[in-house]
């Protein structure tokens, strides 16, 4: 499956639950962060901070409801802010199979015009000017890169283990990804993206790591490109699990009938 | 002093050698600058303007690619070109974003759906197949996108690589000596000479391009004409000298004074401009042979009449001595003033310049007479004193002869050509681009030149930016209906190739989302529209937006390519722009930023600089010679031969169609520094012999007599080591050493046939006395 889309996998950083082991390789280790539960359900209120390195700043919020479908996610974001896109609405279809690209639809009010948005030329693949890629995002595979336990140390207090990752398709944006994963929960609080001359280019810290509904959920991303000085800052407000949702919400006309 | 100096003749030697390895080291830890931004300092407000566009949109700087062969709609061409994209966006460490034929946001919509694709698919299909001229067919598709993608005739295509925003100095200087604009254009160079691209004869361009390989020919240039001037220093000095020691002393000279000088510059971090660094080198050359020939004609003089090594050195150096600091101070102070040019490099020259003068004439004070001072004492010359005769000064004093007789014609002579060269002063035109000043003999100017008149490549661009004010006016359509109209406008310049905007995206949204009716290829209708359609584009993995508006959606940019390039036309069409912008953006702010307008605003620091520069040089040295002769008039009398050097190279650039650049513009002044030394020994030896004589002819035949030669032969040998510049093929390089040599025939020319008629017509020293 092609790279998941970003709203979809915010939901899918943001939603997770502790499971943790003990004398594990770093495979298992990614294996077990990975499949952290994280309801059936989902609803958060987002901010995205898209920081440039003067501090100009650009902030876009949205609504989210997600859903399972067996092993496939369904996501209906609307914008609430800035006020000129304010209604604008992204539906995502986001499949498990292996070689299915994701579904997307935006909905844009003010032509009254639903489109469907497929592909993406950027060989990056950033996602909405954010220093996140689709991959970051989505669901990858824990078989998509080669998984190596360096050791273990503490960050922030907490016991981790620093996991190295290398890629198994060599034309990834990145060479290696180191991953610190809290111990107790097996929750990523830091992972650090080399680019292909080994330099470190992006950093990501995850912090505000709380239970909610008994679900460890992640409530601040913040991901800087050190290279640029670019930076995004994700922020999950309100976060909610396992609520009732129709499953007719996930769909075009839904999309187009707005909040 | 000079008797101390030879008692410790071994400890000044052993002084010596450890400076030379002291500044040997810190010449290594000397950074050569190319940069253009560097050109500017710190403050400048084109530069601050140059900051703030970076702060908004990123890097003004791009690396261009042109492909040429037959036919790029092949299945080898286009793998080709794919490999290329793919590999410049891999190997430089800078690299943004690349767009090509083969990597481009291709927007495709119809009534349900919309993609932004590529023009050529993942697996790129045979020759002749219908899939093939699909390619074709859609690359043609958009004739916006296609004129910045491929020539009509599918022969050249044009790759353009946006680079992520340099560093700050003060963080790559931590890792490198080289500066990330020469990395670069070396990672591009490494790339495009790759043999398996030979089939496109890729030509890069774009400023990292052509800082390196301005870089790479200053580098092999500087070595060609370090040699060629190596090679006239010793055969001037063994003709000169006929020993040994004649050749080493000016070659140690200029040795010690370049290392200690740039070992200066090392250890202090002094700017350092590769464009310039040939002068410091060749007048280090100049003025070392100037002081030794002084030295060593002196001294054998002395070593005929009485053959005492260690007397004839004290005399030489009682005698030479306040002549040679008096000539380097002069030489100096007219070097130092380019320092009011407000460009870094044309301070370099000053700064370096100047303290290789004044290192090069320490070094022949101290180790010149060393070296003299070893080896035995001779047998005097029989006969030969200080009144006797060479074919030489003889020769001398019949043009005295024929001076003091035809000064009348020579007056004459000298005025009109003065007015005549006055006149071409007002026609001298500066430039700063490589065409004018390096030259088209240069085989990368030759290259880059003529990408940029190619139909598809360009080489110099600059950005307008327009500051709107308010937060969010940059998604009013009003405001992009005005920008609209600026880039008509802009269009419309003789100039201007294309320009790229904001515009072209939103357009192309709008008819894509329209289901590709170009009645729709225009600004949306509201603010909502450009918003959401930003955000549809955004969604659909478009991110070439972030280069033309800035964040707060409050400032809009409009680069503009040029093909080619006219300084005068350059600053009719920025002026212009400049005005126009203001009647269509009545409220807002628009400047000019990028290589043109930094051009533009250098070349009139470059003319101002140079008129003060020039100003001020005079006023010191005529203070100069009034103190160092006690007398206003003389002082003033003593400047107008040394003002001839400016009326003639100025008036030959403005005839000639010189232009002033950062070489040319150094002349003047330097050629004043210079001239005034012989002007200095003329007066001053004919004040020694007016006090003798009390007659002005025979004070002015006895000093031709004894100076005279030695005026002419060390402004020969000064003009030969100049025109070592003469055989480059860099334009800039060839003017200098022309324009050095013009500048010091026509002072000697001055200093032989105007200085005497003036001493004699308006009496500086007096009446002369009856008895």
């Amino acid at each position: 499956m092609k790279a998941k889309v970003i709203l979809t996998a915010i939901a899918g950083l943001a939603f997770m639950a502790p499971v943790c082991a003990q004398n594990l390789s770093g495979r298992d280790i990614m294996q077990k962060a990975k499949d952290l539960p994280d309801g059936d359900t989902r609803y958060a209120e987002m901010e995205l901070t898209l920081i440039k390195k003067n501090g100009d700043k650009r902030v876009r919020k949205v609504t989210s409801w997600s859903i399972d479908e067996g092993k496939d996610k369904k996501t209906l974001m609307f914008f609430t802010y800035p006020g000129d896109v304010s209604g604008t609405g992204f539906l995502t279809w986001d499949y498990d199979e292996i070689g299915k690209d994701d579904d997307k639809w935006l909905y844009l009010p003010a032509m009254k015009k639903t489109r469907r948005i497929s592909g993406s030329s950027s060989k990056t693949d950033y996602f909405m000017g954010t220093d996140f890629t689709y991959n970051d995002m989505g669901s990858r595979n824990v078989d998509e890169d080669e998984h190596k336990l360096l050791r273990e140390e503490e960050r922030d207090g907490q016991k981790c283990w620093v996991i190295e990752s290398v890629p198994v398709d060599k034309h990834e944006i990145y060479s290696r990804k180191v991953t610190w994963i809290r111990q107790d929960c097996c929750v990523p609080v830091y992972v650090e993206f080399y680019d292909k001359l080994d330099k470190l280019h992006r950093a990501l810290t995850i912090s505000q790591i709380s239970q909610v509904q008994g679900i460890w959920t992640k409530q601040r991303m913040a991901m800087k490109n050190v290279q640029t000085g670019h930076s995004t800052v994700i922020s999950v407000l309100n976060p909610q699990y396992d609520l009732k949702v129709d499953k007719n919400m996930f769909t075009v006309a839904k999309l187009e009938k707005g909040l | 002093m000079i008797r101390g100096l030879l008692k410790r003749r071994w400890f000044a030697l052993g002084a010596f050698v450890l400076i030379l390895f002291v500044g040997m080291v810190g010449m290594k830890k000397m950074v050569k600058e190319t940069s253009f931004d560097a050109y500017f300092i710190e403050g400048d407000p084109m530069l601050v303007k140059t900051d703030e566009f970076k702060a908004h949109f990123g890097n003004d700087y791009f690396v261009g690619v042109l492909t040429e062969c037959d036919n790029i709609f092949t299945k080898k061409n286009l793998t080709l070109l794919r490999e290329l994209s793919n590999e410049l966006l891999d190997s430089v460490s800078y690299a943004d974003k690349i767009t090509s034929l083969t990597d481009i946001e291709f927007m495709v919509g119809d009534e349900w759906g919309m993609t932004i694709e590529q023009i050529v698919p993942d697996e790129i299909p045979d020759d002749g197949t219908p899939e093939m001229d699909e390619i074709r067919r859609k690359a043609y598709s958009k004739p916006n996108v296609a004129r910045k993608l491929v020539s009509k005739d599918g022969r050249m295509s044009w790759v353009v690589l946006k680079l992520r925003a340099f560093p700050e100095d003060s963080v790559w200087h931590k890792e490198t000596d080289v500066a990330p604009d020469m990395q670069t254009g070396e990672e591009v160079d490494r790339v495009l000479n790759n043999p398996k691209y030979a089939s496109l004869n890729p030509k890069g361009t774009g400023m990292p391009v052509v800082s390196y390989e301005k870089m790479e020919f200053i580098n092999e240039e500087m070595s060609r004409l370090m040699m060629i001037a190596c090679i006239i220093c010793l055969v001037v000095m063994i003709v000169m000298t006929k020993s040994l020691r004649g050749v080493v002393s000016p070659f140690l000279s200029v040795i010690g004074g370049m290392f200690i000088t740039y070992g200066i510059a090392g250890y202090t971090g002094m700017y350092v401009d590769s464009t310039t660094t040939l002068i410091p080198v060749i007048l280090g050359f100049a003025v070392s042979i100037a002081y030794n020939i002084h030295i060593f004609s002196y001294f054998n003089g002395r070593m005929r009449i009485h053959g005492e090594r260690r007397k004839a050195i004290e005399e030489t150096i009682t005698e030479i001595g306040w002549s040679i600091c008096f000539c380097g101070i002069t030489t100096i102070v007219s070097l130092l003033s380019f320092l009011v040019i407000p460009i870094r490099p044309m301070k370099c020259v000053g700064m370096i310049c100047s303290m290789t003068v004044l290192f090069v004439m320490l070094t022949t004070m101290v180790i010149t007479p060393v070296l003299l001072s070893f080896g035995r004492n001779r047998k005097p010359r029989e006969g030969f004193t200080e009144e006797s005769d060479t074919t030489w000064t003889r020769a001398m004093v019949r043009m005295s002869d024929w001076t003091m007789n035809n000064s009348r014609i020579i007056v004459t002579v000298f005025t009109v050509i003065c007015l005549v060269l006055c006149i071409g002063l007002s026609k001298i035109v500066p430039a700063f681009d490589i065409e004018q000043t390096m030259g088209i003999k240069v085989p990368y100017v030759e290259k880059v030149v003529g990408v940029g008149r190619s139909e598809m490549g360009s080489l110099y661009s600059y950005d307008l930016v327009i500051d709107l004010a308010d937060e969010d006016a940059a998604k009013q359509p009003d405001n992009l209906r005005r920008l609209e109209r600026l880039a008509k406008v802009v269009e419309g310049y003789p100039l201007t190739k294309r320009t790229t905007s904001i515009l072209d995206i939103l357009k192309d949204l709008n008819q894509t989302l329209n289901e590709g009716d170009e009645a729709f290829y225009r600004i949306p209708d509201s603010e909502e529209e450009v918003a959401q359609m930003m955000m549809l584009y955004e969604n659909a993995g478009g991110s070439e937006a972030e280069y033309w508006v800035d964040y707060d959606y409050r400032r809009l940019r409009l680069m503009v390519e040029i093909s080619d390039f006219n300084s005068a036309e350059v600053e009719k069409e920025l002026n212009d722009i400049d005005l126009r912008a203001k009647e269509i953006f009545p409220g807002a702010s628009v400047t000019a930023v990028g290589n043109l307008p930094q051009y533009n605003v250098m070349m009139q620091y470059l003319v101002r600089g140079q008129m003060l520069s020039f100003i001020i040089s005079v006023l010191i040295i005529g203070v100069i010679l009034m103190i160092a002769f006690q007398s206003v008039k003389v002082g003033l009398i003593g400047l107008i031969p040394n003002l001839m050097p400016a009326v003639f190279v100025g008036g030959i650039m403005g005839w000639a169609g010189v232009p002033l650049d950062m070489m040319t513009a150094t002349i003047i002044p330097m050629m004043l520094g210079m001239a005034v030394d012989d002007t200095i020994h003329f007066i001053n030896h004919s004040k020694l012999e007016y006090d003798r004589c009390g007659k002005y002819p025979l004070s002015i035949n006895r000093t031709f007599r004894v100076v005279g030669v030695a005026i002419v032969t060390t402004s020969i040998i000064t003009s030969a080591v100049f025109g070592a510049f003469t055989t480059s093929p860099c334009a800039m390089n060839f003017h200098f050493g022309l324009l050095a040599i013009v500048g010091i025939v026509s002072a000697l020319a001055a200093d032989l046939f105007v200085t005497p008629i003036l001493v004699k017509r308006f009496k500086v020293f007096g009446n002369e006395i009856n008895n």
